[in-house]
C-alpha cells in the first residue's frame, strides 16, 4: 500500500468522521435550540402566571377556623337552592364530592348530608386559569366555603338532588382539606349492589363499611336511615306521652341476671362483679308496683349471646313499655299496637323522602299495615302452618322459617306486614308470664311480628308474689336470686303487662333492610367492637 | 185490620195521659206507697208497648208475603231465635269451608271506601242470626282515612271478641285502595274471588243452598247479574230496560224468582238503594220494596248510607 492510498484512506475515513460529526452537531444544535425554545415559554409562562393571577384572592387554602374572627355571614342550605333563587350572591358550605376538570372549566358536584348541587367555575373574567387548576385539585370530601350565583339551568340535572339550578363560583376557599387517598369512595357506598355486579363497577362491602364509619355515614342512604330512626325515637315517646305514659330512666348495671341464663355481660364492680342489664324487665315492673301505672323507657340493652346473625346486635336500643290494666291483658295489646300504627303512619306521612332515598340504594316493598292491628291466635297460626305442610305440636315454638313463612302466609291472606300472634304456650315463655285462666296449656302471652321476624315479645306478668314463687320452682330457677323481684309483688300490686322493642331492628325491617347493621349507627357484635 | 189495630190503640190510650203527676216528697221523703205505685205503672206501660209492637209487627206480617214475624221487632220480645227462619234448608259449615282444623275460619273482605258493598253487608247480618261470626273492621294503610260509620258498619264489638276461638267464622273487612271488591279465605286451596256479585253467592250459600230446581237456581243468578253489571254499572238506558223488567217480573209473583225470597231480592234491593232515585222507580218495584223493608235484614245498609 503507498503512502497516498493510506491517505486517501484516512482522508475517507476523516471524511466519514466529519459527516458523522456533522450530524452529531446537527443533532445537538436541534436538541439545544428545542430546550431553549422550552425554557423560554416556560419562563414566558412563568411571567404570565405570575402576571394574569388577577383572581389571586378569590381562592385558596382558608387558615384553620379557631375562631379568629366573628363572621355575620348568613350560610344558604344546599336544599334551600332552588328556582327561588335564582341569580342571587350565595354563601354556602359544602363538602365536595366529585370533581371534573375539562380543558377551561371545572364542574364540581357539591353535597351536604342528604342533598347535593352542581357548581361551576370557568376561566374567564371572573376566574383565571390558576384558579380553576386550583378548583380541580381539590381532594374530595373537603370542605369548602364557596360564594356563587345561582343560575338557572335549561334542562333539568338528573344526578343531583337540586335539578333546577347550578352555581357559578365567585369565590372558594378549603375550610378543611381531606387527605387524598380515601378508604372508600362515596360513589360506591351508594351504589345499589345488583348494578355493580351487572356493570362491574365496585360496591363496598359491609366491613370495611363498618371500619371507616364515619364516612360511611356520609352517604345519602345512611343519613336518610338515620334520620329516619330518629323519627321512630321521636315518634315513640310523643304517642306514648299523649296515652299519659310516663318516661323513665332505669339502672343497666344489676346485681342478678334478670331473664336468667348465661346471656348477659360481667363486669367488675369494685372488689365484686355485676352484669349489664339484658332488660329493664325487672325495673320496669317495680314501677308499675310504685304506682307510675304506665312506663316507657328508651335505653341501651346488652346481650352476650354469641350469635353471628343479621339481626342480633350485643347491643342496641330498647323501647320498652309497661303499664297496668284495669281487667284484660288485651288493653295492653290495643295500647302497643295503636303505639306502633301511630308510628308506622307519622313514618308514611312525614318521612317519605328518606323512605325513597334509602329506596333507591336497597329497593324493597313499601310497609303495609292494619288499623286496628291484626290479631290472631296461636292456635290459628298452627293451623294455617298445618295447612301449608308443616309438622309441629301445638305447644311448640315457632321456629324462624317456621315465622316466616307465617309472615308470608298473614300477607297473603290479610295483605299487611304487621301482627300479633296472641296465646302462646305456657310452655315456651318465661317464669313470669300469666297463665291462661280456662286453659293451662296457653299464656297470656303474645308476640308482634314485622315482615314475618318478632320485633316485640310481651304478656301479662304474674302480679301475685305466691303464683310468681310456684311458676319460677316450676322453671327450676333459684329464689334467691329473684328475692327481691318477688319482693315487690308482696305489698299491693296492680295487674299490668307490656312488651319491648328493639329500635334497629324495627327500622331494619320498616325500610325492608336486610342486616340490622345497616340501622345501628356503630353496632356491636361478638366479633365487633369498634369504632 | 191494620187500621183497626191502630186506631185501637192510639184513640182509647193516650201515652201520654197516663203519666200521672206525683208530689216527690211529702215531709222530705219519698212515700213508699208512691213508689209501688209507680213501680206498676211504669210495668203495665212497659207491658202496653210491647202489645202495640207486637200487634204492628202482626199487621205487617199479613201485607208482606213470606215473613213469619216481622223481625225488627222480635228483638223487643223475650227470646231470641238463632235461627234465620227466612232461609229454609240446611247447610253445613264443615263442608262448603272445609275441616275445621281448631282455628276460626275467616273470611277476609278487601272493599274500596269509595263502592260501600250494601249486599254483603246485608249478608253479614244474615250470617250473624245464623252462626256465631266474630266481625271486624280494618283500615288499611294504602288508604289515609274513611268516615267513623265505615267503621261501625259492621255493628257493635262482640263481647268475646277478645277470644277468637270462641266463634264459628270470622268475618274481616278492610277497606283498601282495591280497583275491584275481593275476598281471601283459605290462600293455599282457594283463589281470591273477585267482584260483588260472586263474593255475595259465596257468601249466600253459608246461608242457605240455592233453589234445588236448575231453572230457578239459573233465575237468581241471572237476576243477581243483571243487577250488578246493569243496574249498578250501566248507562241510564240499560237501567230503564233494568227497571222494567223488574216490573214485569214483580207482577207475577212476590219475589224476584218467584215465591221464595232469594239473594236476587237482596242484590237487587241493595243496588236499586244505592242507585235508584226514588221517583223513576215503577210500582210493582215500589210495593216490593217496602216487603223487603218489613223483612228487617236491610237496616245496616240504610245506616250506612245516611
Amino acid at each position: 500500500m503507498t503512502k497516498e492510498e493510506v491517505n486517501g484512506a484516512t482522508e475517507e475515513e476523516q471524511q466519514a468522521q466529519s459527516k458523522k460529526a456533522l450530524k452529531k452537531q446537527q443533532k445537538e444544535a436541534e436538541k439545544a435550540a428545542k430546550k431553549a425554545e422550552k425554557q423560554a415559554k416556560l419562563a414566558a409562562e412563568q411571567q404570565s402566571a405570575d402576571e394574569d393571577d388577577f383572581a389571586k384572592d378569590r381562592y385558596g387554602l382558608s387558615a384553620m377556623v379557631q375562631s379568629q374572627q366573628k363572621l355575620d355571614r348568613a350560610l344558604v342550605r344546599v336544599q334551600d337552592l332552588t328556582a327561588e333563587k335564582v341569580d342571587q350572591l350565595i354563601w354556602l358550605r359544602a363538602r365536595v364530592h366529585t370533581s371534573r376538570a375539562k380543558g377551561k372549566q371545572c364542574f364540581l358536584v357539591l353535597r351536604q348530608q342528604q342533598f347535593n348541587v352542581q357548581a361551576l367555575v370557568a376561566v374567564g373574567d371572573r376566574a383565571s386559569k390558576q384558579m380553576v387548576k386550583f378548583v380541580a385539585n381539590i381532594t374530595k370530601e373537603s370542605i369548602v366555603d364557596m360564594e356563587a350565583m345561582v343560575r338557572k339551568v335549561e334542562q333539568k340535572i338528573e344526578s343531583c338532588s337540586q335539578q333546577d339550578v347550578e352555581l357559578h363560583i365567585e369565590r372558594i376557599f378549603v375550610i378543611s382539606q381531606a387527605e387524598p387517598r380515601l378508604p372508600l369512595q362515596l360513589e360506591d357506598a351508594v351504589r345499589p349492589d345488583g348494578e355493580g355486579e351487572e356493570e362491574g363497577r365496585a360496591t363496598v362491602n359491609q366491613d370495611t363499611r363498618l371500619d371507616n364509619r364515619v364516612i360511611d355515614l356520609r352517604t345519602t342512604t345512611s343519613q336518610a336511615i338515620f334520620r329516619l330512626q330518629s323519627g321512630v325515637c321521636q315518634l315513640f315517646r310523643d304517642t306514648l306521652t299523649k296515652k299519659g305514659f310516663v318516661e323513665i330512666q332505669t339502672p343497666k348495671i344489676i346485681s342478678a341476671a334478670s331473664e336468667g341464663g348465661a346471656n348477659v355481660f360481667t363486669v367488675s364492680y369494685f372488689k365484686s362483679s355485676a352484669y349489664l342489664a339484658q332488660s329493664p324487665q325487672l325495673y320496669k315492673q317495680m314501677c308499675i308496683c310504685a304506682d307510675f301505672d304506665k312506663v316507657f323507657c328508651v335505653g341501651p340493652v346488652f346481650r352476650a349471646e354469641d350469635s353471628n346473625t343479621h339481626r342480633h346486635l350485643t347491643e342496641f336500643v330498647g323501647l320498652d313499655i309497661e303499664m297496668a290494666f284495669n281487667y284484660h291483658y288485651h288493653e295492653v295489646i290495643d295500647s302497643i299496637t295503636d303505639t306502633m300504627v301511630q308510628i308506622f303512619k307519622g313514618l308514611r306521612d312525614n318521612f317519605q323522602t328518606e323512605i325513597q332515598t334509602v329506596n333507591k340504594q336497597f329497593p324493597s316493598e313499601p310497609f303495609k299495615f292494619l288499623e286496628p292491628t291484626l290479631r290472631l291466635e296461636y292456635t290459628e297460626a298452627v293451623a294455617m302452618l298445618h295447612e301449608a305442610g308443616v309438622e309441629m305440636g301445638d305447644e311448640d315454638d315457632l321456629s324462624t322459617p317456621n315465622e316466616k313463612l307465617l309472615g308470608r302466609l298473614v300477607k297473603e291472606k290479610y295483605d299487611t306486614d304487621f301482627y300479633v300472634l296472641d296465646k302462646y304456650p305456657l310452655a315456651v315463655r318465661p317464669f313470669y308470664t300469666m297463665p291462661d285462666p280456662n286453659n293451662p296449656k296457653y299464656s297470656n302471652s303474645y308476640d308482634m311480628f314485622m315482615r314475618g321476624e318478632e320485633i316485640l315479645s310481651g304478656a301479662q306478668r304474674v302480679h301475685d308474689a305466691q303464683l310468681l314463687t310456684e311458676r319460677a320452682q316450676h322453671h327450676q330457677i333459684d329464689l334467691e336470686k329473684i328475692k327481691s323481684y318477688i319482693d315487690s309483688f308482696r305489698f299491693g300490686a296492680p295487674p299490668h303487662g307490656g312488651g319491648g322493642i328493639g329500635l334497629e331492628r324495627v327500622c331494619m325491617l320498616y325500610l325492608g333492610l336486610h342486616n340490622v347493621r345497616q340501622t345501628s349507627m356503630f353496632p356491636r357484635d361478638p366479633k365487633r367492637l369498634t369504632p | 185490620m191494620e187500621i183497626y189495630c191502630r186506631n185501637v190503640f192510639c184513640s182509647r190510650f193516650s201515652f201520654a195521659k197516663l203519666k200521672y203527676v206525683f208530689p216527690p216528697f211529702q215531709n222530705g221523703d219519698v212515700d213508699p206507697a208512691v213508689k209501688a205505685l209507680e213501680a206498676r205503672q211504669d210495668e203495665i206501660l212497659r207491658k202496653l208497648y210491647e202489645l202495640k209492637a207486637a200487634v204492628e209487627g202482626l199487621a205487617k206480617t199479613v201485607t208482606t208475603p213470606d215473613a213469619d214475624l216481622d223481625v225488627t221487632v222480635s228483638s223487643s220480645l223475650s227470646s231470641q231465635s238463632s235461627n234465620c227462619a227466612i232461609f229454609k234448608g240446611t247447610t253445613n259449615l264443615d263442608a262448603l269451608l272445609g275441616e275445621d282444623l281448631g282455628a276460626l275460619r275467616d273470611i277476609v273482605i278487601n272493599a274500596n271506601p269509595a263502592q260501600l258493598p250494601l249486599t254483603l253487608l246485608v249478608l253479614h247480618g244474615l250470617l250473624c242470626q245464623r252462626y256465631r261470626v266474630l266481625s271486624t273492621v280494618h283500615v288499611h294503610s294504602s288508604v289515609s282515612s274513611v268516615p267513623p260509620q265505615l267503621l261501625s258498619c259492621l255493628g257493635p264489638k262482640h263481647a268475646d271478641s277478645y277470644a277468637r276461638h270462641m266463634f264459628q267464622l270470622g268475618f274481616t273487612l278492610i277497606w283498601k285502595d282495591v280497583p275491584k271488591l275481593e275476598m281471601k279465605f283459605s290462600v293455599r286451596n282457594m283463589c281470591p274471588i273477585e267482584g260483588e256479585a260472586n263474593v255475595a253467592r259465596f257468601l249466600f250459600k253459608l246461608l242457605a243452598p240455592y233453589p234445588s230446581d236448575p231453572a230457578l237456581a239459573t233465575l237468581v243468578d241471572s237476576w243477581v247479574d243483571t243487577v250488578f253489571y246493569q243496574l249498578a254499572d250501566g248507562s241510564t238506558k240499560e237501567r230503564a230496560a233494568v227497571l222494567r223488567a223488574l216490573n214485569s217480573a214483580l207482577g207475577r209473583g212476590p219475589w224476584l224468582s218467584g215465591p221464595e225470597f232469594s239473594l236476587a231480592d237482596i242484590a237487587c234491593y241493595c243496588c236499586l238503594l244505592q242507585n235508584g232515585s226514588a221517583s223513576s222507580i215503577p210500582a210493582n218495584v215500589q210495593g216490593w220494596m217496602k216487603s223487603c223493608e218489613n223483612l228487617g235484614h236491610f237496616g245496616p245498609a240504610k245506616l250506612l248510607l245516611k
